[in-house]
């Protein structure tokens, strides 16, 4: 048992090492769906995706924080991507989930429409986000251009940031 | 430089703890100036940190401590007689002392405070020149005493070189020179050995003998050389921690034998360490243990022979500790609320009472466990009470004032956060009953009064809370002078003073900007003080309670939770949310029906026995949506805090729960009103209602208590065109809808309609709707009018809407009937069109304008 453990731990340091190069260049992320785009966040910000659960309502907040939940003992916000990117909030369905991302500290959940995928994205194809953007206020990272699609990189220190 | 910093820090650690027990000291002996003990003990504590300094190169404190000591162990010999005056100057240094250590322990060295006049009054006292002549004599007073006392530097008792000869003093200085350059070398690492006789200028200024210099000099020299290599060869054997705390005990622990001879030059100075007893502990190289062993020390310099068994633990492992035991009260009320949904499932099930005695277990130690830890982390508040007894004494002398202070309870153990902030408060309150509390002897006597007037301070427990109690003898306060000087300053409006009782009169002195001082002094007047009091006691979820008596005298009891993390909480629902009220805070709950609340200026009030008591809805605080809201009953809970109360309004009260506080986090912190959340037995979040903001926002928000109009606009929406009106028609003829809805198509509402009551019932649970009224016809197949009527206002949230019957039944009876199910309004058939629209534009309070 050991020495096959032993094994797949050398095997993975192995394809670790080996891949170095690679994963410099490549960066992860997980792809999801809020309204009618896809957007996408660094996979290494993610601490998990949970199936929606109820949370309690926090007055004097702005419209798009719903409230908090209760994540394994820990009090966390809940914010609505829809309502937060100006889009019209509706009920929740089967394929909505909490994607719960942290910076740093700074942990929160968001309500997305659905997931799409975990996405591999060679570094060279992500470009800088869209110009009109003022560089401070943007939420946008990057985009990410793959073979027919373009996705949206979201900067999770900002949509962790509180702006009320 | 590392290590030194290490010694820095032990030796402010001990000096602080020495320094706080060293007021209370002096103040005591000022009363019993013969108690050889206590001086003793005050000597003891200026001999140590002059040792310690000196060792650390501080050479302002070492010369203030110098002469601080010269003048306690004259009087230790009964050399001097303490009195006021001497006191005084001591005290002054003192004083400067702390100063100075203050000052080390932010920038690291003491330099920049004068202390040459402080040792020159020191010297004077010790001379027992009057001190209007003090200039004249202090150069004769240094130079004598300053050859005497060179020696002292290396913590050695001074008296025992008086007598020798140069020659001897010379040897003792080599030897000490010695031993002092071995010490040094084991802190510092940077070898600075210029310095060492630099630190000691002060004393050798007097020495006039330039040999002695100059052999010190060679001597130095010699030294340095042999000291490197001490120093590498102890850096071998010992681990650095236990080397460095070597050199700091030695000084510090031969002192409490003050007849003791020289001691024999203890050479190297990690063998020297374990010589001294209580230092034995010391040697184990984590900071907390070695740290451990200073109590015990302190607890031996107070004369006491037990060794009190103490650890110190650093209060970041403690707070870890007690965010584990949340973590486990929460899992236990989880727990609990499990077993009771078992209970009801599997009743009289075998298993069950296994399941029951195990949850029961698990219970009881949560809580036994709970409190364990909670004592850990509990201080007696005579830590904070201790600096009292000096501040009185400055402030009666101040003042020219004969002030006594009373304190029982200072055993009191209440938990180590709350202690850090009572000090600030007790100050101001303390400072206050010096100041405007107790009269000047003249005035007593006159008032037939003793001329001592007497504050009694005063700690106890009263369930989960403890009571600090502030008594002053003085001469009370005069509710209608403070309303007066309120209004003066604006405060308050006459009308608000009116109707103010004594107690909230009393309670105008926590107001900021309010002062009865005529003039600002340096002790109080400002009109802050009072107002941190407040501030800081709602912090902590405290009441303050206010009695007095012009003439009598002014009591004022602090009531302050024991703890912050756990507490007690009373859940109140509001609609289908849920709040958590820290129980410290709850004063009562009382159940009233609607009619007994009253409206003065637009403000929602009720009257609570002899208390007219303001009320505001929980719902108005946190923008809850009332869907429904027409029970004949309100509670009301009645909060207090500090000094004030309200009456918050509630749907139900849900029970009494212990609650951990979890934080809301960094993205959602300081939002107004809310304390917090904690995480309930269901695994739900409920918020925690943060009484003092509460209280705040009560004053602004706008009260929709009782108001029947914003209570229906709240639930039907705003209304911005006719269209956003909707009223249902139900009638089973269809000629009596068309009329209907012909009759009110001009105003441009919506309508909908239905061909009977089930019809009806139906639209309205769907509630894809919300209806400003119904049109109910009342005979109709299925399901008739009153029937109808009467389901629609079983649903709370229909209670209030306007239901209007269109029937050509006209009979008294019918119209009886017709008010019993719920109707409004009766309209018999046939009707003017006008008349239709009048009473439904009446109904639904149609605003003509849009």
């Amino acid at each position: 048992m050991s020495e096959k453990l032993q094994q797949i731990i050398n095997k993975q340091h192995k394809s670790l090492s080996g891949d170095d190069i690679k994963i410099d260049e490549v960066i992860q992320l997980v792809g999801f769906i809020v309204g009618d785009e896809e957007f996408s966040v660094p996979i290494l910000s993610i601490q998990e995706i949970i199936k929606p659960i109820s949370w309690t309502r926090v007055p004097q907040t702005p419209p798009y924080i719903l409230g908090v939940f209760n994540l394994r003992g820990s009090v966390i916000p809940l914010i609505d991507l829809r309502s937060r990117f100006g889009l019209e909030m509706i009920k929740h369905t089967e394929e909505t989930r909490f994607i719960v991302m942290k910076n740093g500290d700074d942990v929160a959940g968001f309500v997305i429409d659905r997931l799409t995928e975990a996405i591999r994205l060679p570094k060279r194809d992500v470009g800088p986000a869209p110009e009109t953007i003022s560089e401070g206020e943007s939420m946008i990272d990057g985009v990410g251009k793959q073979a027919d699609r373009i996705i949206t990189i979201l900067k999770v220190g900002k949509l962790l940031e509180r702006n009320f | 430089m590392d290590e030194f910093q290490e010694i820095l820090q032990d030796f402010l650690i001990e000096s602080f703890e020495l320094i706080e027990q060293l007021d209370q000291d002096l103040v005591e002996l000022e009363s019993r100036p013969d108690d050889l003990d206590l001086l003793n003990r005050i000597f003891r504590v200026a001999h140590t940190i002059k040792g310690a300094s000196s060792f650390l190169n501080f050479d302002v404190l070492t010369h203030l401590t110098h002469h601080m000591e010269n003048l306690l162990n004259m009087a230790r010999h009964g050399d001097l007689v303490i009195d006021a005056d001497v006191m005084d100057v001591i005290l002054e240094s003192i004083d400067l002392m702390k100063a100075l250590l203050v000052r080390i322990r932010d920038s690291g060295a003491d330099a920049g405070l004068e202390v040459g006049q402080c040792v020159e009054r020191l010297d004077a006292v010790a001379n027992g020149t009057p001190l209007s002549s003090v200039t004249e004599t202090v150069t004769v007073t240094a130079s004598e005493t300053v050859v005497a006392v060179e020696p002292q530097t290396d913590a050695e008792e001074e008296a025992d070189y008086s007598g020798m000869s140069e020659a001897e003093v010379e040897a003792e200085i080599e030897r000490l020179i010695a031993q002092r350059q071995a010490e040094d070398a084991a802190k510092r690492a940077n070898k600075a050995n210029s310095s060492a006789p630099v630190e000691e200028e002060p004393d050798y200024e007097g020495m006039d003998d330039a040999e002695v210099e100059a052999e010190i000099e060679r001597l130095l020299a010699k030294r340095q050389a042999e000291d490197a290599a001490k120093r590498a060869q102890k850096a071998a054997e010992t681990s650095t921690a236990p080397s460095v705390a070597a050199p700091v005990a030695a000084p510090i622990t031969s002192e409490p034998m003050p007849q003791s001879e020289p001691i024999p030059a203890p050479v190297p100075v990690a063998p020297a360490a374990p010589a001294v007893q209580p230092k034995v502990e010391a040697k184990p190289a984590t900071p907390v243990a070695r740290r451990a062993a200073e109590p015990k020390e302190e607890g031996e310099n107070r004369g006491g022979g037990a060794v009190e068994q103490t650890i110190r633990v650093d209060v970041k492992r403690l707070d870890h500790l007690m965010n584990l035991i949340g973590e486990l009260v929460l899992g236990k009320n989880r727990l609990i609320k499990i077993n009771d949904d078992v209970e009801e499932r599997y009743e009289g099930e075998a298993f069950l009472e296994e399941l029951n005695q195990v949850v029961s277990i698990v219970s009881l130690v949560t809580t036994d466990l709970q409190i364990a830890v909670m004592k850990t982390r509990m201080l007696p508040i005579g830590k904070v009470f201790n600096k009292f007894p000096r501040m009185i004494r400055d402030l009666s002398r101040e003042l020219n004032k004969k002030i006594e202070l009373e304190i029982t309870g200072e055993e009191t153990e209440l938990d180590k956060s709350i202690v850090e902030e009572i000090g600030d408060p007790l100050v101001h309150i303390i400072r206050n009953s010096c100041d405007h509390g107790i009269e000047t002897p003249d005035v007593r006597l006159s008032s037939g009064k003793e001329e001592t007037g007497t504050i009694h301070l005063k700690a106890y427990h009263e369930g989960n809370h403890i009571v600090i109690q502030i008594i002053d003898d003085g001469k009370g306060l005069d509710a209608e002078m403070l309303k007066l000087k309120s209004i003066e300053k604006g405060i308050i409006t006459e009308k608000e003073a009116e109707g103010m009782s004594e107690k909230e009169a009393f309670g105008l002195i926590f107001r900021p900007g309010f002062s009865t001082a005529a003039q600002v002094t340096s002790v109080s007047g400002r009109g802050v003080g009072m107002d941190v009091v407040k501030t800081n006691i709602e912090k902590l979820n405290g009441m303050i309670d206010i009695d007095s008596e012009v003439g009598k005298g002014t009591s004022m009891k602090l009531k302050i939770p024991l703890t912050l993390a756990i507490i007690q909480a009373l859940l109140v629902g509001v609609q289908e949310e849920y709040y958590a009220i820290p129980l410290a805070s709850v004063l009562e709950t009382v159940r009233i029906s609607k009619d007994e609340i009253y409206t003065v200026e637009s403000r929602s009030v009720m009257r609570l026995r002899d208390e007219v008591l303001s009320l505001v809805h929980i719902g108005d605080i946190f923008e809850v949506e009332r869907v429904f809201d027409n029970s004949e009953h309100a509670y009301v809970v009645v909060l207090g805090l500090a000094e004030s109360k309200i009456g918050l309004i509630v749907d139900s009260l849900v029970g009494q729960e212990e609650i951990v506080i979890k934080s809301l986090g960094e993205y959602l912190k300081g939002i107004e009103g809310i304390a917090g959340a904690t995480i309930r037995g269901d695994g739900g979040v409920t918020l925690i209602v943060d009484v003092a903001a509460l209280m705040q926002m009560a004053k602004s928000v706008k009260s929709t208590v009782g108001q029947e109009s914003a209570e229906a606009k709240g639930r039907l929406g705003v209304k911005n065109k006719p269209s956003d009106y909707k009223v249902m028609i139900v009638d089973d003829s269809k000629t009596d809808r068309t009329i209907m809805r012909k009759s009110l198509e001009p105003m441009g509402i919506t309508l909908v309609e239905a061909t009977d009551g089930i019809e009806a019932l139906n639209i309205l649970k769907q509630a894809d709707h919300t209806f400003d009224a119904m049109l109910i016809d009342i005979e109709m197949p299925r399901m008739d009018g009153y029937s109808l009527a009467a389901e629609i206002k079983k649903y709370n949230k229909y209670k209030n809407l306007p239901l209007i019957a269109v029937t050509s039944r006209t009979g008294k009876a019918d119209r009886m009937r017709g008010v019993e199910s719920g109707m409004v309004e009766y309209i018999t058939k046939p009707y003017s069109s006008e008349y239709l629209m009048n009473v439904v534009k009446r109904n639904i309070k149609f605003n003509e304008g849009l």
